[in-house]
């Protein structure tokens, strides 16, 4: 475990992943110091956008290393995640050399001498050379400490799942022609998980697990305010309010994280300052992407602006029509 | 600590969180790296180690505050001034003072519970307490009645009886030491009230031990006897508890076609594919090329039925026809008492209560007709048969009671020929099929397999089988 690749404490982590945008509690920043001092791979899960994959992504930058990714699907192999044999190559070696061959051969008094001979050279093709190493093995064989991120995991079949444990518990992979390959750096594993299926119990246990939620209105606050400079202090919170409200409601999907950033960002672009335009309404489907939510959010929005209203007039009702001198001061 | 932290994991392994020996010791490693000062890290580091499902933080959450701080928090609160609190700060601090000087003179020494619950020392008293528990002494308690006796017991064990002696000492000494007669009484009305918070802590102490112990036993049992529980009579808490079951249970049958699926991958050589890459070779066929089969996507038909009879389990069968819904695309749904209709859009759009409560309420289908399965099986021949191709499993849930009408066991026997496989799960006894209007023997000839499955355990093996199979 090299010195350079390692955080110093938790702190250390929240500060880091602070420097490179991304704001995390408590609970993440810990496992995630823990997942690299014990060297142990992190399995994330969480509702879909919620910074997951971002979360590897921060890690390497914020370490400054590089990060291996790899996206599962259904049907991904070995010969896809981890190496393959460069036939092309070791058949073009094989026709350029046919010399050299005929020479190891020559003398040979048999076909199975010959054979024999040959034999005694197959290690030259099943080497190191001809090997073309694939996300896993470049991950293990880097001289430097790297993140590998092992996205959607719940995506890929139940064999691969299978197979990922002998990497993931030694930090090895076998290969038959060659033996096996030690990890040069045990890397700063990440395997992300949108739960489609449950995570075999053997897998499992060779990680550490973190499940990270939506955020609390703080601290979606405070990511928008960050991702989302541009727009208004106001505007932001009153953002996230809503969104938070939204994604209280029954839906067929929950905006993300992502989404709520998108959204910020529309009504920057359009100069919205205020959710009570017309306008908003029409970018609401930035966060809700079937017609059903669609439905279910403009009604929350109406209810929310209708709230909003009772309560400002309340407020200027009542005493000084301070609100709406502060939006005049502003604008 | 270690032997706290290896006792933790017992206690989650017994309220029914899986943990491995490995974990324990990750949990262990993990808190040596963070130290135990910041009490949410710890917690952190342990839920990160020990805890893999997100079902499972929230019972950890539970235990980690009852076992790390039930005891800790039930001492604190119960500190403090005595009588109601007539002393500040200020004076009740110097009360203490007072008397830990007292005590450092006094001959011979006091022992370390009085000297810990005279001084409200939290720490010591938690040592002392935790020590107790940990030696396995803590009575269990059924019931509330059996409470006074327990501390009573426990009393005993930590020597209550020294402890008031001891307690009289402290007051003559203090007397000796020329308290005026208010001071004294001060005093022993402090003593009585510690001595009282002694007997709470105790109760609280009994208390914590038997939340620990208890439940887990209880919880076995009670999911041992819901894999053992007939379908008919599920309560609303039951049906809940049986979802994660079924969730399982829909998992393994993927897991099965998953497999299956891999196996049939690989096609027939394709000629024009290997000749084409053998050109990367200098016209040596290389690397041959084989055809991909078209996936085979797992196809299910399920046929329910969701007559007044068997509305309990219907209700549960549909459950685990949504879960394989989720799972695979190709699943096709179809409810019927007389008539039949397909629910499986009800599915794709609502969450599962809903989808069951639309199914199931009437809407779809008149829920208060007569089960008929042969009206219902002719409909589905003459509407639906086109659903069902060689790749399809027609999976049937029903109890085959048709009020004496035409069985239409043509549409079965039409059905089976068409479909890859078809199950007949049967929510009754076996031995009550074929009798009144049971029309299971003129079924049965016509399924690949027909099975008795009354209750989550003969559906656990009812799936194992198909996955033999």
């Amino acid at each position: 475990m090299s010195s350079d690749t390692a955080y110093a404490s938790a702190e250390d982590v929240k500060r880091l992943l602070a420097d490179q945008k991304y704001i995390c509690d408590t609970n993440i920043a810990t496992v995630v110091y823990l997942a690299t001092m014990l060297g142990k791979p992190l399995l994330v899960e969480g509702p879909a956008g919620v910074g997951k994959t971002e979360l590897a992504k921060v890690i390497a930058s914020s370490l400054d290393t590089r990060l291996i990714r790899m996206q599962c699907y259904e049907g991904l192999d070995e010969a896809k995640a981890l190496y393959e044999w460069e036939y092309a190559k070791q058949l073009l070696y094989t026709q350029i050399l046919k010399d050299k061959i005929s020479e190891v051969t020559a003398g040979t008094k048999s076909l199975a001498e010959a054979v024999d001979r040959l034999t005694e050279q197959d290690d030259v093709f099943f080497s190191k050379r001809f090997v073309l190493p694939r996300p896993l093995l470049q991950a293990i064989q880097s001289e430097r400490r790297v993140v590998l991120l092992i996205d959607e995991i719940d995506k890929a079949d139940a064999e691969f799942e299978a197979f990922l444990l002998e990497i993931l518990s030694d930090f090895q992979v076998t290969i038959p022609e060659l033996g096996t390959i030690e990890a040069v750096n045990i890397p700063i594993v990440v395997l992300t998980s949108n739960n489609a299926r449950e995570m075999s119990d053997a897998l499992k246990r060779r990680c550490l697990h973190l499940y990270i939620d939506f955020p609390n209105i703080e601290l979606e606050h405070e990511i928008v305010r960050l991702k989302v400079p541009e727009a208004e202090e106001k505007l932001t919170k009153e953002v996230v309010e809503l969104v938070h409200s939204i994604r209280a409601l029954d839906l067929k999907k929950q905006p993300s994280i992502s989404e709520t950033l998108d959204w910020a960002r529309a009504l920057c672009v359009m100069n919205v300052d205020n959710l009570d335009e017309d306008l908003v309404k029409d970018t609401l489907a930035t966060i809700c992407k079937y017609e059903g939510d669609l439905r279910k959010a403009e009604k929350e929005l109406a209810q929310h602006l209708q709230k909003k209203k009772a309560s400002v007039a309340g407020e200027s009702g009542a005493a000084k029509p301070a609100a709406g001198d502060d939006k005049d001061l502003l604008h | 600590m270690e032997r706290r932290i290896l006792e933790f994991a017992g206690v989650l392994r017994n309220n029914g969180i899986r943990v491995s020996t490995a974990e324990t010791l990750e949990g262990l490693q993990a808190a040596g790296l963070l130290g135990l000062t910041d009490r949410g890290g710890f917690k952190n580091a342990l839920r990160a180690t020990m805890v893999k499902r997100t079902a499972d933080i929230e019972s950890f959450n539970r235990l980690f505050d009852v076992y790390f701080s039930g005891l800790g928090n039930l001492i604190k609160e119960l500190g403090g001034p005595a009588s109601g609190g007539q002393m500040t700060d200020a004076e009740f601090q110097e009360f203490l003072d007072q008397l830990a000087e007292l005590m450092q003179d006094m001959d011979p020494e006091m022992s370390e519970l009085a000297r810990a619950l005279v001084m409200q020392d939290a720490g010591a008293l938690e040592q002392i307490m935790r020590e107790m528990m940990e030696s396995g002494s803590v009575p269990a308690v059924d019931s509330p009645t059996q409470m006074p006796g327990a501390i009573r017991a426990m009393m005993e064990r930590l020597g209550a009886a020294g402890l008031a002696e001891e307690m009289d000492r402290l007051r003559d000494a203090a007397r000796e030491a020329g308290a005026d007669d208010d001071a004294v009484a001060r005093l022993e009305e402090y003593l009585e009230q510690r001595m009282r918070d002694l007997a709470d802590m105790l109760k609280g102490a009994v208390k914590i031990e038997n939340d620990q112990r208890e439940k887990p036993e209880e919880r076995k049992q009670e999911r041992d006897k819901l894999l053992d529980k007939s379908f008919y009579y599920l309560s609303p808490s039951e049906i809940r508890r049986m979802r994660e079951a079924v969730s399982a249970l829909a998992r393994k049958l993927k897991n099965m076609m998953s497999v299956r699926r891999k196996r049939m991958k690989r096609g027939r050589l394709d000629v024009k594919g290997t000749l084409r890459s053998s050109m990367e070779f200098g016209g040596v066929p290389f690397r041959v090329r084989y055809e991909n089969k078209r996936k085979e996507r797992p196809q299910v038909i399920i046929l329910c039925d969701i007559s007044d009879s068997v509305r309990n389990v219907s209700r549960f069968m549909l459950q685990f026809v949504h879960s394989l819904q989720d799972l695979y695309s190709r699943v096709r749904s179809y409810v019927f008492v007389a008539d039949i209709a397909e629910v499986t859009r009800l599915f794709k759009d609502n969450d599962i209560q809903t989808g069951i409560t639309e199914a199931i309420n009437g809407n779809v289908v008149n829920v208060y007709a007569h089960s008929d399965f042969g009206r219902a099986f002719r409909d589905f021949h003459r509407d639906h048969l086109e659903a069902v191709d060689s790749r399809t499993t027609v999976i049937i849930l029903g109890d085959a009671r048709n009020n004496y009408n035409a069985p239409n066991d043509w549409v079965l026997r039409d059905i089976q020929q068409r479909a890859k496989q078809v199950i007949w799960l049967n929510p009754e006894n076996r031995s009550t099929w074929g009798f009144g209007d049971s029309e299971m023997s003129k079924y049965a000839p016509h399924c690949d397999m027909v099975e008795e499955c009354r209750n989550l355990r003969q559906l656990y093996a009812v799936v194992d089988q198909i996955i033999l199979s």
